[in-house]
């Protein structure tokens, strides 16, 4: 610093010389002056240096209270940071966690209760509930369903439901099937025990229907549900048009309907075979029809010559008694459906049709003798037709007409009218309040009788919105 | 005519070389054929949406490459498109099914998918082409127990109302149909570009003219809006259901009402699916102003694509919190 000093008053007198001596002395202070500020100048950058080399940067008082203030600012910002870096390690154990539910399937839970009034006794009516007031849990269904591979989906209904005579529960596996995914050519697959295509309202389960009671006609002559244990084929058709096809065949075919009696062997004609034609067509984007047609044909129901099992007989007034040796069903169905697009939550009137016929093929045995006595086939028609109107999306209305001929003697016929109302709370609580006029004709032996339900079903856990429910 | 040094074909040898002519000539009109019908085939990329903004979408940044078809005309209820069968073949023959995400689809894709039997389109496959990819979901339930109605496990799927999330799902339509038809990829990338611009310079108007909407508060019939709302600094108030996905009982309309006029809510927004019956008797007992808003491109005229579905909902809100 000295040296610049120095060699600052040098410059300064060689410069200076020729000048007056005031005006040197002057300039001399002054020169003297701005020496000092650039050493003071140079002396304070010196210090910055040496404290940037320090690590420690330069600050007054008032700087170091603010300082310290941004330095806890970034203490806590510093905490909160480590801390969300624990969370996020965590959340990352957390998902390495082993869970032994990872793997298991949707599953779902549908209850169904009925409290019914009807006018005569369980004789009168032929039903297998008692007159008067009852209350009985139909059914509680467990449904689990999962992808088994990248090629096909399982599913299983479990079906828990109180025997009608000693109100026990009783557990039976409802369906128990898998599906392909990935067959190509249009085409899927499903095997095991199942609802098999046939009808309209065939393998929709009781709770799904849109009445009460399942139609007299597909109770008769189907047993109730449509449930299988054999293999079904769909192929949806490749044209621009909605067309689907179903081919099938099964052991039994009707949830009441016990397999035939297998015996010892059984031919490729022992078992049920049946199919099912369906299409659509829009009239508008709120008006549609959907028409099927289906098929159920059992060329040997009486394949080991034994009326025991499936294959029914009866005794009529007459000597003989009827042996089934063939069955053979078919099915013409019809939905026509207004769903207006922009409220179908709303609104929507479904007209459902089906009409069946019953074309069973029985031997006749001479009751007294034993020997044989002719064939017989026994033609009968069963049809039902439903009017249903939501006019809100938590209520809606129906009315539904059904007739039936007895597949074992076409001239007991029995005529039914309903009317119901339903509340749907939710998608997953719903009653159904239902009035239905019962009218057997007197070949039938029976009685006409009024009945009253109140339905109510409730669905817990995972539930699907299945293409066959739409 | 023979020459010196040929040699007569046996008869057996000419008739081979003639079917092998005639073979040779049927597979090469049958390649020409195919020829012919390959690329008017591949040349437009078969494409279905579930709903009408995402194919609006794709129709964007697909242009002419793309032949795009909507489950949803606009005015269904996103959560209720009708399963009609005559979807099936259109699902059955695509190369891709855009979807919104966040089970917004539950209650009719699912089955749909099953019934089209298109290996190609299953959950999971490069032809399901999920938008909710890359976006942060609002709303998701601590609980999917139905106390909570018809929750979205995954949380709120109605972030195609805001036009900023729009953007990913702008952004996940054209990474599939360039995973699909990689050829096309500059063309695609043309059209996102365009359209992106486009959409970028409405976003900045709409914002603009939303100044106004900050902090009004508003209910609406469904959990449309949250997204809408934090993207135009709205303040959503509540619905007029229950629940999602149950109507309103008496209590709790009774109860919205009163917290309505207490916390002055100027706004009641009435989707177009829903009946008009409650929310107009909300809008009247409260003094707030009632404004029906499409939920898709459709739902209502002049509101046939995105943006101008988005121009009606903000021009139609300003109005709305202006006592116009």
């Amino acid at each position: 610093m000295k040296l610049i000093l120095c060699m600052g008053i040098a410059l300064l007198c060689c410069t200076a010389a020729p000048a007056r001596a005031e005006d040197l002395a002057e300039r001399l202070n002054r020169l003297e002056q701005a020496v000092e500020r650039q050493s003071h100048i140079i002396e304070e950058q010196q210090k910055t240096i040496e404290q940037l080399k320090a690590g420690q940067p330069r600050r007054d008082a008032g700087e170091h209270a603010a300082s310290g203030g941004e330095a806890a600012k970034g203490e806590e910002l510093k905490q909160q940071v480590d801390e969300l870096n624990d969370k996020v390690e965590q959340v990352v154990e957390a998902q390495k966690k082993e869970l032994p539910s990872a793997f298991n399937p949707a599953i779902g839970f549908v209850g169904e209760t009925i409290f019914g009034y009807r006018s005569k006794g369980k004789a009168e009516t032929g039903s297998d509930r008692p007159g008067g007031f009852d209350v009985f849990q139909r059914s509680v269904e467990m449904t689990a369903a999962a992808s088994i591979d990248p090629f096909a989906k399982g599913y299983v209904v479990v079906n828990g439901s109180a025997d009608p005579v000693t109100g026990e529960l009783a557990l039976g596996v409802e369906e128990a099937a898998l599906q392909t995914t990935s067959l190509p050519g249009n085409l899927e697959l499903k095997g095991g025990r199942f609802f098999g295509e046939f009808g309209k309202l065939g393998y929709i389960h009781d709770h799904e229907l849109p009445f009460v009671n399942r139609p007299l006609a597909l109770a008769q002559y189907i047993g109730g549900e449509a449930r299988t244990d054999g293999l079904q084929l769909n192929w949806l058709v490749p044209v621009e048009h909605y067309v689907s096809l179903t081919v099938g065949a099964g052991n039994q075919f009707g949830g009441d309907n016990p397999p035939n009696d297998v015996g010892d062997f059984r031919h490729a004609s022992g078992v049920n075979y049946w199919s099912r034609l369906s299409s659509y067509f829009e009239l508008t984007p709120d008006v549609s029809f959907e028409p099927g047609i289906s098929g159920l044909w059992n060329p040997k129901t009486n394949v080991q010559g034994s009326t025991v099992g499936g294959a029914q007989s009866f005794t009529t007034s007459g000597s003989n008694t009827f042996n089934e040796r063939e069955r053979r069903l078919y099915g013409a169905d019809l939905v026509l459906s207004y769903k207006p697009l922009r409220n179908n939550q709303f609104e929507s009137v479904v007209w459902g049709n089906e009409v069946l016929y019953s074309d069973n093929r029985y031997d006749l045995t001479d009751t007294l003798s034993g020997t044989p006595a002719g064939s017989s086939t026994v033609g009968s028609i069963g049809l039902y037709s439903y009017l249903t109107w939501k006019f809100h999306r938590q209520w809606s209305t129906g009315l539904q007409y059904e007739f039936v001929e007895n597949q074992l003697n076409k001239h007991d016929k029995t005529n039914a009218y309903s009317a119901n109302v339903t509340w749907a709370l939710s998608h997953w609580n719903q009653f159904r309040l239902q009035y239905t006029y019962t009218d057997p004709n007197a070949a039938s032996g029976r009685s006409a009788d009024n009945a009253v339900y109140l339905q109510w079903n409730w669905i817990i856990g995972s539930h699907a919105h299945g293409w066959q429910q739409r | 005519m023979r020459t010196a040094g040929s040699s007569a074909k046996p008869e057996g040898e000419n008739t081979m070389r003639l079917k092998l002519h005639y073979l040779s000539s049927v597979a090469a009109l049958a390649l020409s054929f195919c020829c012919l019908a390959a690329p008017a085939q591949a040349a437009r990329i078969r494409v279905v949406t579930t709903l009408t903004d995402l194919a609006d979408f794709t129709r964007e940044v697909g242009g002419d490459l793309v032949e795009v078809r909507s489950l949803a005309t606009g005015v269904e209820d996103t959560h209720g498109v009708p399963m009609k069968p005559s979807f099936v073949p259109l699902l059955n023959r695509a190369d891709l099914v855009v979807l919104v995400g966040l089970d917004c689809e539950h209650a009719f894709l699912p089955a749909l998918l099953e019934a089209s039997k298109n290996p190609r389109i299953q959950k999971g496959k490069p032809g399901y082409v999920d938008c909710s990819q890359g976006i942060v979901p609002r709303d998701v339930p601590k609980s999917t127990d139905h106390y909570q109605g018809d929750v979205h496990a995954q949380g709120n799927p109605h972030y195609t109302l805001d036009p900023v999330l729009a953007k990913t799902a702008v952004k996940n339509i054209y990474d599939a149909l360039v995973a699909v038809d990689p050829g096309h990829k500059d063309a695609y990338t043309r059209n996102r570009a365009a359209y992106l611009a486009r959409l970028d310079a409405k976003i900045a108007q709409w914002k603009n003219e939303a100044r106004v909407l900050k902090g009004v508060k508003f209910v609406s019939y469904h959990e449309h809006w949250p997204y809408f709302a934090a993207r135009f600094g709205m303040n959503y108030f509540g619905t007029i259901e229950l629940k999602p996905g149950i109507d309103p009982t008496p209590r709790h309309i009774e109860q919205l009402t009163r917290d309505m006029i207490d916390q002055h809510v100027a706004v009641v927004v009435r989707e177009p699916q829903f009946p008009e019956k409650v929310p107009k008797l909300i809008a009247r007992q409260t003094g707030a102003r009632l404004v029906t808003l499409p939920i898709m491109p459709g739902a209502l005229p002049h509101t046939e694509t995105y943006i101008k579905m988005m121009d009606y909902i903000v021009q139609s809100l300003v109005a709305a919190s202006q006592g116009k």
